[in-house]
């Protein structure tokens, strides 16, 4: 056992072992009191303000190349909180009144940063933002040395109060271990960064943190959460196995050449690149609810082609699965009206949903991306969520062809993809041959398969145990599907978190699965499984995890 | 003289971030005072990034601008432009 363990928030599923720098822009304001050149203060704060704009300028520039546009937005706002006039004249009166520069910067910003504070969500999120100008500024105005994060020793792991987005973007993923910090969550820009970097973070671990030493040992464990202080010999071989393969590009095959496509679930537009760049060879999961979160009324067809489009341009020569709008359950929209039910996760959700009474909404998304397959680079895919029977199955596929004769009537150049059924539902295991008599793929969810074949919510503090993939129940239920899909030329992929654990990677290539689609940190460690596994014994094992009785004797099985 | 028009949010991520910083920057760049709020509110200054920032303005709402000064006109076309524009396809 470690000597110590802090729990916070994984910002990335992924472990880094090093040893603790603690990064501090150690700012020490002068006293008050001190008697000050009211010209001499101005013109200080006029060159402070100039630096830092050149700063953030090449910040911006260098973030844009190392990590995308995006991120680099970030640098354009902070110009614009620099220039603020409302900054500007409160900082030039309160000099004229005889305070030193770096008083006033503190003081003009402090109001600010409270007011943001108290506000949630994104606005939150801006009190980051103002606090990191106003650093930037004070560190200026009192010479204090930029620490250099770009400039760490192999292996660091970087502690810090908080890191602003400057602050992270300096971070080398190839020479930090990781990054652990006091406060700070899921959503905080620090975190976004980790991700698209795949570098190991904890955030908002609190106050205990102060606690560890500069120099300590400790484990970044990004998938549990924690921060492991000291952590003893099984620990430390845990985490440098976890530390992550190199990027493969190339699509993979097992040593004995059979090939596995190994993808990305993605869940947002600015996930598409980072994917891209860990070795991707397409989407297997694309998840359109995004475009439907944080307004007030569902988007246009022309917006939700130009989202798929670009998906599938990111991946010119790939397959991209996306999956039709798939709202209810947890996933609540405001404007939808989502009836409150007793058991939302056997209520109305997914395709339910989108056959009615949603079917309007069904049919803008479906001629959006009826248009974006004949446009996109890639291969487009579209599988509907949590369908149950084939009268949905076939009502679904109407609704495509419904959309193709309004596009043919128009006018407008489009393409049927491929079509797929998602099995999440013990019925469309057991009716699978009919699906896949119907469409070209079927995808495994197996967060969803595994919750309704076992009957148990992963939440849950007392059956949360039932919730794993590899009891033999589910392992039976996704070997079922694969045979059904593959006896009625489907092909067959998996798309749920068991994807992207190398672990069992051998399992499931002899189960048969055609594609594995996973978060994107996890695929080149899921490659380099692949390679690592020769399908003919691969086979074997499988047809022998078929036979056992629990899940322990399954363990062993696959070990 | 004045002029004023209520434009719809179209960039994700509604009046923040990149969105935001141009907004800014093109009032800066106009000879003008520009104001703007909720189409019933009250008005800030829109050459103020913290003021603006703090309308809290998302994707579908409504922005009312209110422009007075030479370029008053040419302010709220650019304006219009970058607040109906996908984020993805703002060009700086």
């Amino acid at each position: 056992m470690a000597s110590r363990t802090l729990t916070g928030t994984g910002a990335t599923p992924r472990s880094g072992l090093g040893t603790v720098v603690w990064y501090d822009p150690g700012i020490t304001l002068p006293d008050a009191d001190e008697s000050v050149d009211v010209d001499a203060e101005r013109d200080r704060f006029a060159d402070a303000v100039e630096t830092a704009r050149a700063e953030l300028e090449s910040e911006r520039d260098a973030t844009a190349e190392r990590v995308g546009e995006e991120e680099a937005a970030i640098f354009d706002a902070h110009i614009q909180f620099l220039e603020d006039p409302t900054i500007a004249d409160a900082v030039e009166t309160s000099i004229e009144e005889g305070r030193p520069a770096t008083r006033a910067v503190d003081d003009a910003f402090g109001s600010h940063i409270e007011q943001f504070e108290g506000m949630e969500g994104r606005m939150a999120e801006r009190a980051d933002d103002l606090r990191d100008v106003r650093d930037r500024l004070l560190r200026l105005l009192t010479g204090g040395e930029r620490v250099n994060l770009a400039d760490l020793p192999e292996g660091s792991v970087v502690l810090a109060e908080r890191l602003t987005p400057s602050d992270t973007a300096q971070l080398d993923p190839d020479t930090v271990a990781g990054f652990a910090t006091v406060t700070g969550g899921r959503t905080s820009h620090a975190a976004i960064f980790a991700r698209s970097l795949a570098l190991p973070a904890v955030v908002g671990l609190g106050e205990g943190l102060n606690d560890i030493a500069d120099g300590a040992e400790v484990i970044v464990d990004g998938d549990a959460g924690e921060l492991l202080v000291d952590p003893d010999d099984a620990e430390r071989e845990a985490a440098r196995a976890d530390e992550g393969a190199a990027v493969v590009e190339e699509v993979v095959e097992t040593a004995d050449g059979r090939g596995m496509e190994v993808a990305a679930n993605v869940g947002r537009p600015e996930e598409l690149e980072p994917a891209a760049g860990r070795g991707a060879d397409g989407v297997g999961l694309y998840r359109t609810e995004f475009l439907f979160l944080d307004r007030q009324s569902p988007p246009e067809e022309d917006e939700q082609y130009e989202a798929v489009k670009d998906a599938l341009d990111t991946f010119p020569d790939g397959r991209v699965v996306v999956r039709t709008l798939d709202v209810g359950g947890d996933k609540q929209i405001p404007y939808l009206d989502l009836p409150e039910e007793e058991n939302p996760f056997l209520g109305e959700r997914g395709i339910r949903r989108s056959l009615d009474p949603d079917s309007e909404l069904f049919h803008t998304q479906l001629r959006a991306l009826l248009r974006a397959a004949a446009d996109g680079a890639g291969e487009l895919n579209v599988m509907f969520p949590l369908v149950a029977t084939v009268e949905e199955l076939e009502a679904s596929i109407e609704a495509v062809e419904d959309a193709a004769a309004d596009l043919n009537d128009r006018g407008v150049d489009y393409e049927r993809p491929s079509l797929g059924v998602m099995v999440e539902t013990p019925s469309a295991v057991f009716m699978a041959d009919e699906f896949a008599e119907r469409v070209d793929f079927l995808s495994i969810g197996t967060n969803d398969l595994t919750q309704y074949v076992m009957a148990a919510d992963r939440e849950s503090e007392h059956v949360g145990h039932l919730h794993d993939p590899t009891h033999p129940g589910v392992v039976r239920a996704i070997a079922r599907t694969v045979e059904q899909a593959h006896e009625n030329d489907a092909w067959v992929g998996m798309c749920g978190e068991m994807a992207g654990n190398p672990d069992v990677t051998e399992l499931l290539i002899g189960l048969g699965l055609d594609e594995l689609s996973m978060s994107a940190v996890t695929v080149p460690d899921v490659k380099v499984a692949v390679e690592a596994t020769e399908y003919s014994s691969a086979r074997e094992r499988a047809e022998d995890a078929l036979r056992v009785a629990t899940r322990s004797e399954l363990h062993e099985t696959i070990q | 003289m004045s002029r004023e028009r209520t434009v719809e949010i179209v960039p994700e991520a509604g009046l923040h971030a990149r969105p935001a910083a141009l907004f800014v920057e093109t009032v800066t760049d106009h000879e003008a005072d520009v104001e703007a709020g909720p189409p019933d509110g009250d008005l800030v200054p829109a050459q103020s990034m913290i003021a603006v920032t703090s309308l809290g303005v998302g994707q579908g709402d409504e922005l009312r601008l209110v422009a007075d000064g030479p370029d008053a006109e040419s302010v709220l076309d650019e304006l219009e432009r970058i607040l109906t524009t996908p984020e993805d396809e703002l060009e700086a």
